[in-house]
C-alpha cells in the first residue's frame, strides 16, 4: 500500500468513526470485559470469591486473594493471574473447567496488564444485586400514628419511626397555598385567592383547594405540558424541524392533558399512535449518516424505555450495559418492534452477523409476535407496556410525580428505576393506587398533595447529602422551572404576550352548548357545487383580511366535502378528509398585524360526480372585547392552481375568480350545522386566559433559566441559579420590560402607597403578609409618592428573593 | 488577586455548588480508580481564543494555496484549484493566499496545520459539522454535549472570578438560518448553564451586556441591589440563610452585581479603545470581535470564541461567487487577526494565550465531501467551464484536508505541520489530524487531560470522544 492509499484508508476508517488506534490499544470495555465475564465471573465476582479473589472492581483485583497479589500493573510476566491462565499444568490452570483461554484472549489479557490494567470508571463486574420487582404489590398500611390517617402518612410515619427521623413541622396556610398552586397548576395564587383561602375556616379547606386546582383543566394542562414536553421531547421549534425530520405532538398532548386521558391509554396512543401523536416514536430523522446508536429505531428503543420504564438503554445501544442488566440484544429487540426493515445488530457501530428479532424485555408479561406487521407489533407492545401487572410502568410515573412534588424521587435518579427505593412500600402503594384509580394521574397528585408530609416544612439543607444510603427527612425546596418563574412574573406584572406558539385551543369543549348559527356560507368555485361536481375536482380558495392589531383570541371552525388543507400566512393550520367531522382550531399563533392570507386547498372526493362545498368561520376577539368575524362567502376567491405539499405555490396564480355560495347548502348543514355553530361559540366564549410560558417558544430568558433544547428526553431541570443567569436577571431586557410594565400597572391602580404596594406584592408573590420591617423598608425606599423607577426596583427586588424563586 | 488565589477562591465556591450538584445527580468528575486519578498535563496556555471561520473556509484560497488560474471565460473548472495566487510569508517554506498579507507577516509566530481532516457525514450540513467540531461528538447524541469552551470552563473555571469563563462573540442565535441547530452546540450541555457561553452577538453592544439595564444610572443600580440585600436580611425566612440552595442563589446574584459594577466591565466596552488601535481592528463586526476578545483576555477571560458568523450561504459558505466573496473576507479577517497577534505579543500575553483559527471543513471547486463520497452535491451552479465571475470559486464542501492556524500558548513559531496533495483531490497526505486529536491538542495546551471524563447518567463522557484524542506533541516546543 503506498502512503497515499494508506492515508486514504485511514481517513475512510475515521469517517466510519472507527478509531484506527484501537487495533493497537486495548479497550477494556470491548476487549477485556467479555473475557472476564465469560471465564472468571462465575467464581470471582459478587459473593463468589474463590481463593479470596474478586474481580468485581479494579481495587479488589489489585488487592489480590489468599495467595497475595495476582496482578502487577505493567508487568504481565510478574502477574500470577497471567501465569495461571497460561500454565500447562491442568491442576493450576484457570479457568479450572473447560478449555484454556484461546490465544488471542490470552494475548489481550497480557497487553491489558502490560498497559497498566485500565478499567472503565465506575465499572463493576457484578451488577447491583437489587433487581426491582415487576409485579404490583399491595403493601399493608401501618397503623396511623397521632390520628394521621392518610395512607402516605401512615407509611411515612412508620418510616420515620424506623429510621428515627423527627417528623417535620406542618407549614402555614400561606406556604401551603403557594406551594400547591405552583406545583399543581404552575401559577401563583392571586391576592384574592390568598385572602379567601386565609379567611376560610373550613378545616378541610386544603383538600378542597387541591381538588379545585385539579379541576381547573386548562391551567393544569398548561402547567404539566412543560413536564411532558420535556419527557416526550416535544417542542415548537428546535433541531430537526428545519429538514422536516421531526414532528410535534403538541395538539394531541395538550388535548390529552386537558381531558386527563388515563395514563395507560395515553401511553398506548404514544406507542401505537394516531398520526397526530406519531412524533414521539419517530424521534428525529437526521440528514446524512448517523451512528447506529442514533438510528430512528434505536431512538425509539431508548425513548420508550426511558420515558415509560425508567430504563436507560443508551449504554445498551452500543454494547451490553456495564451498569445494569440490559443487553445490546434487548435494545435491538425493542427497536425491531418499530423497525419496518430487518435490523442488523451493531456493536459500537460495527455490524454483527445478527438480525434483531422484535421482542421486549419482560417476556413474563407476554411477548410481541415477531412475525406480525409493524402496526400490530406496536399495538402489542403498547398493551404489554401498560399491562395491569406491569408494576414498573406505574412505579416509573408515580416516582416522577413524587420527584416533582417533593424534590427527590423515591427511586433516584428517576431514570434509574432499577435502583432500590428508599421506601418500597410507598412506591408500591402509589403505583397500585394509580392502577386502582384507572391510571388517573390527577388522583396521584391529589393523593400526594393532601398528605401531611407534602404539607410539611422543607428543612434547610446545609450539609451535602451523604453518598450512600439516602434517608428521607421531608420535602425539599425546589427552584421554579423557567416556565413557573416566567408565568409568575407575567402574573405580577401583567406583561404576558398576547400571542403563543402552541397550536392549541385553550378550552374544553362543553357538549350541548347553546349557540347562534354561523354567518358563513358553504362555497365552491361554482354555485352548482352542491350538485354533481366532478370527483377529484380541486380548487384553492383564498381570503385576505387586515388586522389593525392582534386579537386576544382567534378561533375557527371548518369542514369540507371532501377534504381540505388550510394554511394561514403560509403556515399549516388544519387538514382533514371527512366532512362529517368538524375541526376547531386556534388561529392566534399564525396571525399577524396587517395583511393576513388564508389559503385552503379543497378537493372533491369520490369516484363519480358528487356534491362539493366548504365552510369556514372564525371569531377574533380583541382585548377591548370587540370581535371580528371571518367567514366563507362570495367575497372569497378561487383558482384551479395547486399548492405543493408544503402549502407553497408551485407557480403563483394570476387567475383569481370570485367563489360562489352553493345553491343547496342544506345537504350538509342539516348534518353538521349545529356542531359547527356550537364549537365556534364555545371556543369564542371561552374565557380570555393569560398566555402561559409553556405555550410559547423558548426565549433568551427562559433558556437562561434552564428551559432545555428538547432534542433529547429531559427529566431534570437545573437546580442552581448560575452567575450568567443572574446577569440576565439583573440586566436582561425581557425581564426589565416586564417589570417596567408591571410598575406602570401598579401606579395606575388606586392603592399605591409604599405600604400598599409592599403588602400587595408580598401577598401575590410570596403568599404572606409583609413584616413590619419589610413595610418600613418599602416605605423608606419608595417615599410617600412612589416614583415609577422606585416601583420597578421594588418589583425586581422581590422577584429576586430566594423566597420567590424557590418553592418551599 | 493573583491567579492562583483567584482560582482557589473559585474552587471553594465551586465546592459548595458541586455539593448541590451531587444532590441533583448532576455530572460528576470521574476518576479511573483511586490510585489512577486523571493527571492533567502542565498547561502551556492560560487562555484560549478560537477564531471561527464559520461556513467552511476553503484551504486552497487561504492557508494552503495550490495551482492558481485567474478567471477566464471558457476555462475548464478542473484546471482551477486555487482562485488566489500564493504569496510569501515571514517563513521560508510557507506560502499563503494573496489577500492575507498581514497574517503572512506574522507567520513566524504561527504553527500552521494543513492536514486537518473531518468526517464525511453523508449529507454535508454545516450545522452538523459545526456541532461536531465544537463538541467533539457527531450529532445526534443521546445527551446534550458540551461545547469545548464549556469543557474548559467546567474543568478550569474562570481566570478572573468576575469574568465569565466562556464568552462567545459574533454569532446571533435568533433570526438567522439554522439557528436551532447552532443553539444545539452553543451550550454547556449536560454541565448546566453555569458553564455555558455568555453570548455577545454584537461586539459594539457587548458593553450593554454587563451594564445595568438600559436607562438605569449606576447610583440607582447600586441602590436597587442594596435594597434587595436589606430585604434578604429582614426576610422572615432567615432560617434558610444556611441553606445551600438559597446561599448559592444569593452568591450568583452577588457575582452578577459585582461584574456589573466591576472595573473589568470596561473590557467589554470597545468604544473605550484608543481610536488608532480601534481602527486597526475595525473591519466590521468580526474585526470588532477580535478587539473585544483581546480586551477580554487581557482582563482575565478564559475561553473566547470569535466568529465571522454562520449564516447559510453568507460569508464563508460560498455556494457561488466564491472568489469575490473570499476576496472580501480576506479584507475583513486579515487586519484584525494580525493585530490581535501583535497586540497579545506586545502585552506579553501571546506565550500564554492559545489562538486557534479553524473552520468546519474546506472547500473545493468540484468535489463534495471526499472522493467516493455519496454526499449530495450542494453547489448552486454547476458548470464545466467558467462563463461568468459567479462561477469562479470553491463552491463544494471538501472534508479531506483543511487548515488550522495556531499562535501562542506554547505552540511552535514559524512551524508547518502536515500536508495536502498538490493536485486535486487535495487530501491530507501527511500527518492527518482529526477533530479528536486537535481538541486533545487544545485541551493539553490548557492543562486538561483529553481523557478527562464526567459521569453522565452513570456513563463516562470524555473530553475527547471515548478519551481517544491524542495531543499532537510535534506542535509544541
Amino acid at each position: 500500500m503506498n502512503q497515499n492509499a494508506k492515508l486514504l484508508s485511514l481517513l475512510i476508517s475515521s469517517l466510519l468513526f472507527v478509531d484506527a488506534a484501537s487495533c493497537e490499544e486495548i479497550d477494556f470495555a470491548h476487549d477485556i470485559v467479555p473475557i472476564l465475564r465469560a471465564h472468571c465471573a462465575k467464581c470471582h465476582s459478587g459473593d463468589k470469591k474463590q481463593g479470596g479473589l474478586s474481580l468485581d472492581t479494579r481495587e479488589l483485583l489489585l488487592a489480590g486473594g489468599e495467595s497475595g497479589e495476582v496482578v502487577v500493573p505493567g508487568a504481565s510476566s510478574q502477574s500470577l493471574l497471567f501465569e495461571r491462565i497460561t500454565t500447562k499444568d491442568d491442576d493450576l490452570r484457570m479457568p479450572p473447567e473447560g478449555e484454556p483461554l484461546p490465544g488471542d484472549e490470552i494475548e489481550r489479557i497480557k497487553r491489558w496488564i502490560d498497559a497498566g490494567i485500565a478499567w472503565e470508571p465506575g465499572f463493576a463486574l457484578t451488577k447491583g444485586s437489587y433487581e426491582p420487582p415487576l409485579a404490583h404489590r399491595r403493601p399493608e398500611l401501618p397503623s396511623a400514628i397521632d390520628g394521621r390517617e392518610h395512607p402516605i402518612d401512615r407509611i411515612i410515619d412508620q418510616y420515620f419511626t424506623d429510621f428515627a427521623v423527627p417528623r417535620p413541622a406542618p407549614v402555614s396556610d400561606g406556604v401551603f397555598l403557594r406551594r400547591v398552586s405552583v406545583d399543581v397548576n404552575g401559577l401563583l395564587p392571586d391576592p384574592e385567592t390568598y385572602r379567601d383561602f386565609m379567611a376560610d375556616a373550613n378545616p378541610d379547606k386544603r383538600t378542597a383547594f387541591v381538588r379545585d386546582l385539579l379541576a381547573n383543566d386548562v391551567s393544569y394542562a398548561e402547567h404539566w405540558l412543560t413536564f411532558w414536553n420535556d419527557l416526550l421531547r416535544n417542542d415548537y421549534t428546535g433541531t430537526g424541524f428545519i429538514t422536516g425530520g421531526r414532528q410535534q405532538i403538541t395538539g394531541w398532548l395538550y388535548d390529552a392533558l386537558l381531558h386527563n386521558k388515563p395514563y395507560d391509554q395515553f401511553t398506548r396512543e404514544l406507542i401505537a399512535p394516531p398520526p397526530e401523536a406519531s412524533g414521539f416514536i419517530s424521534g428525529i430523522r437526521w440528514r446524512g449518516n448517523v451512528s447506529a446508536s442514533q438510528m430512528q429505531e434505536i431512538q425509539f428503543a431508548q425513548n420508550v424505555s426511558q420515558a415509560f420504564l425508567g430504563i436507560n438503554m443508551k449504554c445498551a445501544s452500543c454494547h451490553d450495559s456495564f451498569i445494569d442488566r440490559w443487553t445490546l440484544e434487548e435494545t435491538y429487540g425493542l427497536a425491531a418492534i418499530y423497525a419496518t426493515t430487518p435490523l442488523t445488530l451493531h456493536r459500537c457501530d460495527k455490524p454483527l452477523d445478527q438480525t434483531a428479532t422484535p421482542a421486549w424485555m419482560f417476556p413474563e408479561l407476554g411477548q410481541v409476535d415477531s412475525k406480525a406487521e409493524q402496526p400490530e407489533r406496536l399495538k402489542q407492545l403498547a398493551a404489554l407496556l401498560t399491562h395491569a401487572d406491569n408494576g414498573r410502568f406505574a412505579r416509573t410515573i408515580v416516582n416522577r410525580i413524587w420527584n416533582r412534588l417533593m424534590g427527590r424521587g423515591i427511586v433516584h435518579p428517576v431514570d434509574a428505576m432499577h435502583t432500590e427505593p428508599w421506601s418500597a412500600d410507598l412506591l408500591d402503594y402509589l403505583a397500585i393506587h394509580l392502577r386502582d384509580n384507572g391510571f388517573d394521574l390527577k388522583k396521584t397528585i391529589e393523593l400526594i398533595c393532601t398528605s401531611q408530609i407534602y404539607q410539611a416544612q422543607t428543612p434547610p439543607v446545609d450539609q451535602p447529602q451523604e453518598a450512600g444510603r439516602y434517608v428521607f427527612r421531608g420535602p425539599l425546596a425546589r427552584r421554579m422551572t423557567a416556565e413557573q418563574f416566567v408565568d409568575a412574573v407575567w402574573q405580577i406584572t401583567d406583561a404576558a404576550p398576547t400571542k403563543y406558539d402552541a397550536q392549541v385551543l385553550r378550552f374544553k369543549q362543553q357538549p350541548n352548548h347553546s349557540s347562534q348559527p354561523l354567518t358563513a356560507q358553504w362555497i365552491w368555485s361554482h354555485a352548482t357545487g352542491s350538485g354533481p361536481t366532478p370527483a377529484g375536482e380541486t380548487i384553492t380558495l383564498r381570503h385576505k383580511f387586515e388586522l389593525p392589531s392582534l386579537p386576544a383570541q382567534a378561533v375557527g371552525v371548518i369542514t369540507c366535502d371532501n377534504s381540505y388543507r388550510m394554511y394561514l400566512n403560509g403556515k399549516h393550520i388544519a387538514s382533514d378528509d371527512n366532512w362529517e367531522s368538524v375541526e376547531a382550531m386556534s388561529l392566534l399563533p399564525k396571525l399577524r398585524t396587517g395583511e393576513n392570507t388564508l389559503l385552503i386547498e379543497a378537493k372533491n372526493g369520490g369516484s363519480a360526480p358528487n356534491p362539493a362545498g366548504l365552510i369556514f368561520e372564525a371569531t377574533l376577539r380583541f382585548a377591548d372585547d370587540t370581535t371580528q368575524s371571518i367567514a366563507s362567502d362570495g367575497s372569497w376567491q378561487w383558482t384551479a392552481k395547486a399548492l405543493n405539499a408544503r402549502g407553497v405555490w408551485k407557480e403563483e396564480p394570476d387567475d383569481w375568480q370570485p367563489a360562489e355560495p352553493v345553491a343547496n347548502p342544506g345537504i350538509w348543514s342539516g348534518r353538521v350545522g349545529a356542531e359547527l355553530a356550537s364549537r365556534l361559540n364555545a371556543a369564542a366564549n371561552s374565557p380570555l386566559l393569560m398566555v402561559r410560558a409553556s405555550l410559547v417558544k423558548s426565549d433568551g430568558l427562559m433558556r437562561a433559566l434552564g428551559r432545555p433544547n428538547r432534542d433529547q428526553i429531559v427529566t431534570s431541570r437545573p437546580s442552581e441559579l448560575t452567575t450568567l443567569e443572574a446577569i440576565d436577571l439583573a440586566n436582561g431586557q425581557t425581564l426589565s420590560d416586564a417589570i417596567q410594565h408591571g410598575a406602570q400597572q401598579r401606579l395606575s391602580s388606586e392603592s399605591h402607597s409604599g405600604e400598599e404596594l409592599m403588602s400587595w406584592l408580598c401577598r401575590y408573590a410570596l403568599s404572606r403578609e409583609p413584616t413590619s420591617d419589610e413595610l418600613r423598608l418599602a416605605t423608606e425606599f419608595l417615599g410617600t409618592e412612589p416614583k415609577h423607577q422606585a416601583v420597578e426596583d421594588l418589583l425586581w427586588s422581590v422577584l429576586m428573593l430566594p423566597e420567590f424563586q424557590l418553592i418551599r | 488577586m493573583n491567579e492562583q488565589l483567584a482560582r482557589r477562591q473559585f474552587l471553594k465556591q465551586l465546592a459548595a455548588a458541586s455539593t448541590a450538584a451531587m444532590m441533583a445527580s448532576e455530572p460528576r468528575l470521574l476518576r479511573a480508580a483511586e490510585d489512577a486519578a486523571i493527571t492533567h498535563p502542565e498547561p502551556t496556555a492560560d487562555a484560549c481564543i478560537l477564531i471561527w471561520m464559520a461556513g467552511g473556509m476553503a484551504a486552497p484560497d487561504n492557508f494552503d494555496p495550490k495551482h492558481y488560474e485567474p478567471f477566464q471565460v471558457g476555462l475548464p473548472v478542473e484546471k482551477v484549484v486555487s482562485t488566489f495566487p500564493a504569496i510569501d510569508t515571514a517563513v521560508d517554506n510557507i506560502k499563503i493566499a494573496e489577500g492575507l498579507e498581514g497574517i503572512a507577516s506574522v507567520m513566524d509566530r504561527a504553527t500552521l496545520v494543513r492536514s486537518h481532516v473531518l468526517p464525511d457525514l453523508g449529507h454535508i450540513l454545516h450545522s452538523r459539522h459545526q456541532y461536531h467540531w465544537h463538541t467533539g461528538y457527531v450529532p445526534p447524541q443521546t445527551v446534550a454535549c458540551p461545547h469545548i469552551g464549556a469543557w474548559i470552563a467546567r474543568v478550569l473555571g474562570p481566570r478572573n472570578p468576575v469574568m465569565p469563563a466562556f464568552i462567545n462573540i459574533g454569532q446571533r442565535l435568533e433570526g438567522v438560518g439554522e439557528n436551532e441547530e447552532i443553539k444545539a452546540f452553543t451550550t454547556a450541555g449536560f454541565f448546566g448553564s453555569e458553564f455555558g457561553p455568555m453570548n455577545l452577538p454584537y461586539p459594539e453592544e457587548a458593553a450593554a451586556a454587563v451594564r445595568p439595564p438600559k436607562g438605569m444610572e449606576p447610583g440607582r443600580f447600586e441602590n436597587r441591589y442594596k435594597f434587595f440585600r436589606k430585604l434578604v436580611d429582614k426576610s422572615p425566612q432567615r432560617d434558610y440563610l444556611s441553606d445551600y440552595h438559597q446561599e448559592s442563589m444569593l452568591r450568583s446574584l452577588e457575582n452578577a452585581y459585582r461584574l456589573l459594577g466591576s472595573k473589568e466591565r470596561a473590557a467589554f466596552d470597545i468604544s473605550l479603545e484608543p481610536k488608532e488601535s480601534y481602527e486597526k481592528y475595525d473591519t466590521g463586526r468580526f474585526g470588532q470581535g477580535c478587539l473585544l476578545a483581546r480586551r477580554l483576555v487581557e482582563n482575565g477571560a478564559r475561553f473566547v470564541e470569535v466568529t465571522t458568523e454562520y449564516i447559510p450561504f453568507i460569508h464563508w459558505d460560498t455556494h457561488k461567487d466564491g472568489h469575490t466573496t473570499v476576496d472580501r473576507l480576506h479584507k475583513e479577517i486579515d487586519r484584525p487577526i494580525t493585530q490581535l497577534i501583535l497586540d497579545l505579543e506586545a502585552r506579553g500575553l501571546l506565550d500564554r494565550t492559545l489562538v486557534v483559527v479553524a473552520s468546519e471543513f474546506s472547500r473545493d471547486m468540484i468535489l463534495e465531501g471526499v472522493p467516493g463520497s455519496n454526499a449530495q452535491d450542494q453547489a448552486t451552479f454547476k458548470v464545466d467551464t467558467l462563463q461568468e465571475m459567479t462561477h469562479y470559486g470553491l463552491h463544494r464542501h471538501f472534508t479531506g484536508g483543511s487548515s488550522v492556524l495556531m499562535f501562542g500558548g506554547g505552540t511552535k513559531k514559524g512551524f508547518l505541520y502536515g500536508e495536502t496533495a498538490p493536485e486535486r483531490p487535495c487530501l491530507a497526505i501527511k500527518d492527518p489530524v482529526n477533530v479528536d486529536d486537535l481538541h486533545a491538542t487544545m485541551f493539553t495546551a490548557m492543562g486538561i487531560s483529553p481523557q478527562t471524563a464526567f459521569d453522565v447518567e452513570r456513563r463516562p463522557f470524555y473530553a475527547t470522544e471515548d478519551g481517544k484524542g491524542r495531543s499532537v506533541s510535534a506542535l509544541f516546543g
